[in-house]
């Protein structure tokens, strides 16, 4: 074993040893490949099906089901397109106001937490964290019947207002702590030349933590996305419902039983994902681990 | 960097704070909840019977309330509640109706006969069936009578009390309604098979309408527009009289025996078994619930609504006048925004002893000096500090609203009954009583050990396993490119998954049946959802090989941060491959474990979606989850404090499980800290 980590050069031993050592850590790695790939090919099994049926006719999936789609139908996805394109504009209008409501508060506050010193903020700040012991399934009936109160129901609000308040603690965890890097010297420099408290928030705070708000914008947008059981309760009406309880509403409110369109309009619902995926998967990571390990 | 581990002392004190809060809100509502339901004021009157009442009919203008009971008797009182007449027939009554005016009365009786009444409450006229007569009809403004029987089938009668047709149905009937007059009139009749039916004069069918359940009740409009339905199940159906179709539902919590509408169908009244009657409006929203001492049998309305009849098995029939009964309904109301201040009165109270208490506490008096030396310079500071407090006050406004106040609220619900506004009535540990003998919840737990169990195997092997293989790749770029690939699912919303795995579960044309068949072996093909045995194991089965990308980037992301030094020292000592994993990976990647295992847990004990698109919680009972059943009697049953029972109990498990998480893993931390 010694010598297998450690071969000498010279030796010819120690080279047949090396070749060896070699030659099953080649084994080793073509081993993992091997099984990395089958479950590779596992996981995405499903999403190629669904692309598959999503170009077929009703016709072809019961007659030919294991046949590849023959005309391959792209009006499917222009057919599912009519049907979700609502539902996608209430979901992108109340993800990002309620994104972007969070930056904007959760950046303001982290400021005051990390660069102010207040009586009672740490007091407060706890009482904010602790609302992380608060699971949404607690809240979620008294918050519907809040809702209702304010006769909110059916409407942006129900779901920008909550949604923004949700992402409050987590947003505010990343800024505080971001914000308490950052140089006094910035600030100093700032309020000598007689900047404002808010002037100076808004000048060099800002400017200089757009990576993190970026990072908290992209957890929060595929958060919110994801949404289900909140807009289920507080919105009924089909023409403010978001895409991920409309998807689920398909056959019975508007009335589409080909599983062609169904399926094209599931891969039309991710395509908000992919982009922000796209632009931003780096924050993402960086955010859940980030944001994880924090809370 | 702030992170959890450093600010563990501190969280066990909030973990106490917390619990010293819920109760002393639940102490402080219970009073005030207690002090505020003691004035229930009387705005109704009591008619008694000899029997059940089961039976009742109103005039248009509420002057005359027909009762017909159980005890052979048929009552007529005013709007007091004085008695008019009386009429006795041989047995027990089961159906009466009176016309709009009250000067016809027609009775259905159990000795097997129609009678049609005068003014005075004399007979006119009675027809002899073969079987007890269950119920009757006669329509606003005469001319026929139709009355169903026991012997399966229903009769209509003309004004003089001659059979015009009858029809036999084969199976129970016991909903009749009339409406149109002369030739125009129509009969409305809803059966056990589920149907409504309109008839015309003549017998002939106009149009018939399918609910789900047992038809047990049915109500029309003069002019035929709308039917209400009451049903087994339950459910209040409002029909359109015009097309058959069904506009809306409302679910009360036990099978609906009688109900009534008025003139305008504007306003609904439903008895129920569950010793219920409810007033909903034109669209099927809750008004008002009368809660009664038993089973709610009989129900009337006038035609303007203003007064209501409701008739219970503890052989007492209610008038409610609900002019009066609006004024009370104002007062619960004044009384909920009492309790309401009186919650946040506490709350406010008690956030200020916390304040105290961590004043005491060595962190608290530090701060406390830090911050100033007396109440004075406090609020100087605080002032000169005004700019920090404006800039948090709209996450903390936010917060309270949207999160604190419902947690609050949901944690002292969950001691009552609640209809909002309607009223809050405080009931101790009924909500949780009920919980105990409710199949649904019971079922529900053992599901969500298993779900808990199976989200927490699937999350600490394969991601890890996937983490540990990506991180032994040698190949930079490949490195790169696998992690990336087996992130690319997250693009798929979540509901989109499962309702995609869905598509898979079709018993016709889902992939696993389909590839069964293909193998050879259509005899394995299985409504997968449908399969008491099946459908957990089917939904578990769900995002196979399971390798979620959160995990795996947890998990990966542990790895790289673990010092190269750690490795290179370890391959002098001989550790290689699964000794390696053993000794090093896993005690250095403890603190995502944790991480995961908390994360995992507290969304396990929540699951909904996973079963709210599959199986909805069947077959039977087979999948429900304690959120499932928390959705559906809040949303479907309005029983929105046992839902707010729910949300505790599960809010109990959770703190428990992260409080035992903490406890359990505590060495690991001060390890990475």
């Amino acid at each position: 074993m010694d010598t297998a980590v450690a071969p000498t050069a010279g030796s010819a031993r120690h080279a047949r040893e090396d070749s060896r050592y070699r030659w099953r850590s080649a084994a080793s790695q073509g081993l993992i490949y091997a099984i990395l790939i089958l479950l590779l090919a596992l996981t995405f099994a499903p999403l190629i099906y669904l692309v598959i049926l999503s170009l077929k006719d009703n016709g072809q999936i019961y007659g030919r089901f294991w046949a590849l789609p023959n005309p391959v139908r792209w009006a499917n996805f222009a057919t599912a397109l009519q049907v979700i394109v609502r539902p996608m504009i209430n979901s992108i209008i109340t993800t990002v106001s309620s994104t972007a409501g969070t930056l904007l508060f959760a950046s303001m506050a982290g400021y005051a937490f990390a660069r102010r010193r207040f009586p009672g903020k740490e007091l407060i700040y706890t009482a904010i964290l602790a609302l992380l012991m608060i699971p949404p399934i607690l809240t979620l009936i008294p918050a519907y019947v809040l809702i209702y109160n304010f006769n909110m129901q059916n409407t942006y609000w129900a779901l920008i207002l909550p949604w923004m308040s949700g992402g409050q603690v987590f947003a505010l965890l990343l800024c505080r702590s971001f914000f308490a890097t950052l140089p006094e010297e910035f600030f100093d420099a700032a309020r000598i030349d007689g900047a404002s408290e808010f002037a100076s928030f808004i000048r060099i705070a800002m400017p200089l933590s757009i990576p993190i708000l970026v990072t908290v914008a992209v957890v929060r947008l595929v958060t919110t996305y994801n949404q289900f059981m909140w807009p289920l309760v507080v919105i009924s009406s089909p023409s403010r419902q978001v895409v991920a309880v409309a998807l689920t509403q398909f056959t019975s409110e508007i009335g589409i039983t080909d599983i062609g369109p169904q399926m094209a309009a599931y891969i039309l619902a991710s395509v908000p994902l992919i982009v922000i995926f796209s632009l931003g998967m780096k924050q993402y990571v960086q955010g859940i681990t980030a944001g994880g390990l924090k809370a | 960097m702030v992170s959890l581990m450093k600010i563990f002392p501190r969280w066990r004190r909030t973990f106490l704070l917390l619990t010293c809060l819920l109760l002393g809100v639940a102490l402080v509502a219970s009073l005030a909840a207690a002090s505020a339901s003691a004035q229930t004021g009387g705005i109704s009157t009591e008619v008694v019977t000899g029997g059940w009442v089961q039976a009742a009919s109103v005039t248009a203008n509420g002057s005359h309330i027909v009762i017909g009971a159980r005890d052979n008797i048929v009552r007529v009182v005013d709007a007091a509640g004085q008695p008019l007449w009386e009429f006795t027939a041989a047995n027990s009554i089961l159906g009466v109706d009176t016309t709009s005016d009250g000067a016809w009365t027609v009775v259905a009786s159990e000795d097997r006969n129609v009678y049609l009444l005068d003014a005075g409450g004399a007979a006119q006229w009675q027809y002899r069936a073969g079987q007890a007569m269950n119920g009757s009809q006669y329509p606003a403004y005469g001319s026929i009578v139709a009355a169903t029987s026991d012997d399966r089938s229903f009769y209509v009668l003309d004004g003089s009390g001659n059979l015009v047709w009858r029809e036999v149905l084969g199976i129970d009937v016991r909903a009749v309604a009339i409406y149109g007059t002369g030739e125009r009139a129509r009969v409305v009749t809803g059966s056990d098979d589920g149907y409504v039916t309109i008839y015309n004069r003549d017998g002939g069918t106009l149009l018939t309408s399918r609910l789900d359940y047992d038809v047990q009740s049915l109500a029309v409009t003069a002019n035929g527009r709308w039917i209400v339905a009451g049903t087994s199940d339950g459910l209040v159906s409002l029909v359109d009289g015009s097309n058959g179709r069904v506009v809306w539902g409302y679910k009360a919590g036990g099978e609906v025996t009688s109900v009534a509408m008025t003139a305008d169908a504007k306003t609904i009244l439903a008895g129920s078994r569950d010793k219920k009657a409810y007033l909903l409006d034109g669209d099927g929203k809750l008004l008002q619930t009368f809660p009664m001492q038993s089973e709610v049998l009989a129900t009337a309305i006038s035609g303007d609504g203003a007064v209501l009849v409701i008739g219970s098995a503890n052989n007492r029939a209610v008038l409610i006048d609900r002019h009066a009964a609006e004024a009370s309904h104002t007062q619960a109301q004044a009384r909920g925004r009492l309790i309401n201040s009186i919650l946040l009165a506490s709350l406010i109270v008690i956030i200020a002893a916390a304040v105290v208490y961590l004043h005491r506490t060595p962190t608290g008096r530090r701060v406390w000096r830090q911050g100033t030396v007396r109440p004075r310079g406090l609020l100087r500071s605080m002032w000169r500090e005004r700019i920090a407090y404006l800039m948090i006050f709209p996450t903390l406004a936010l917060l309270l609203t949207f999160n604190y106040y419902p947690a609050f609220s949901g944690l002292f619900h969950a001691f009552t009954e609640w209809s909002p506004g309607v009223r809050t009535e405080w009931v101790g540990f009924a909500n949780f009583k009920f919980l105990l003998t409710d199949r649904f919840f019971l079922s529900s737990f053992r599901n969500t050990v298993i779900l808990v169990i199976v989200a927490i195997l699937k999350t600490l092997t394969m991601p890890l396993l996937v983490a540990e293989l990506i991180f032994a790749i040698r190949h930079n770029k490949a490195r790169y490119w696998l992690r990336t690939l087996f992130i690319v699912p997250l693009i798929l919303p979540l509901v989109v998954e499962i309702l995609l795995w869905n598509n898979m579960y079709d018993p016709t044309i889902g992939l696993f049946n389909q590839t069964l068949i293909a193998l050879g072996r259509a005899d394995w093909t299985r409504a997968w959802y449908g399969d008491e045995r099946l459908a957990l194991g089917s939904i578990i089965f769900i995002g196979f090989p399971w390798v979620s990308a959160f995990a795996l980037l947890v998990f990966y992301g542990g790895l790289i941060s673990i010092s190269e030094e750690i490795f290179d020292a370890s391959k002098v000592d001989g550790a290689s491959g699964f000794r390696r994993f053993l000794h090093i990976d896993l005690p250095m990647l403890i603190g995502q474990i944790k991480l995961l295992l908390i994360l995992n847990f507290i969304n396990a004990v929540q699951t909904f979606e996973l079963i709210y698109l599959t199986t909805g919680g069947g077959p039977g009972s087979a999948t429900y989850t304690p959120a499932l059943e928390l959705y559906y009697q809040a949303m479907r049953m309005h029983k929105m404090g046992v839902a707010s029972a729910i949300g505790m109990v599960l809010f109990v498990i959770i703190m428990a499980g992260t409080i035992v998480n903490m406890r359990f893993m505590r060495s690991s931390i001060e390890y990475e800290a």
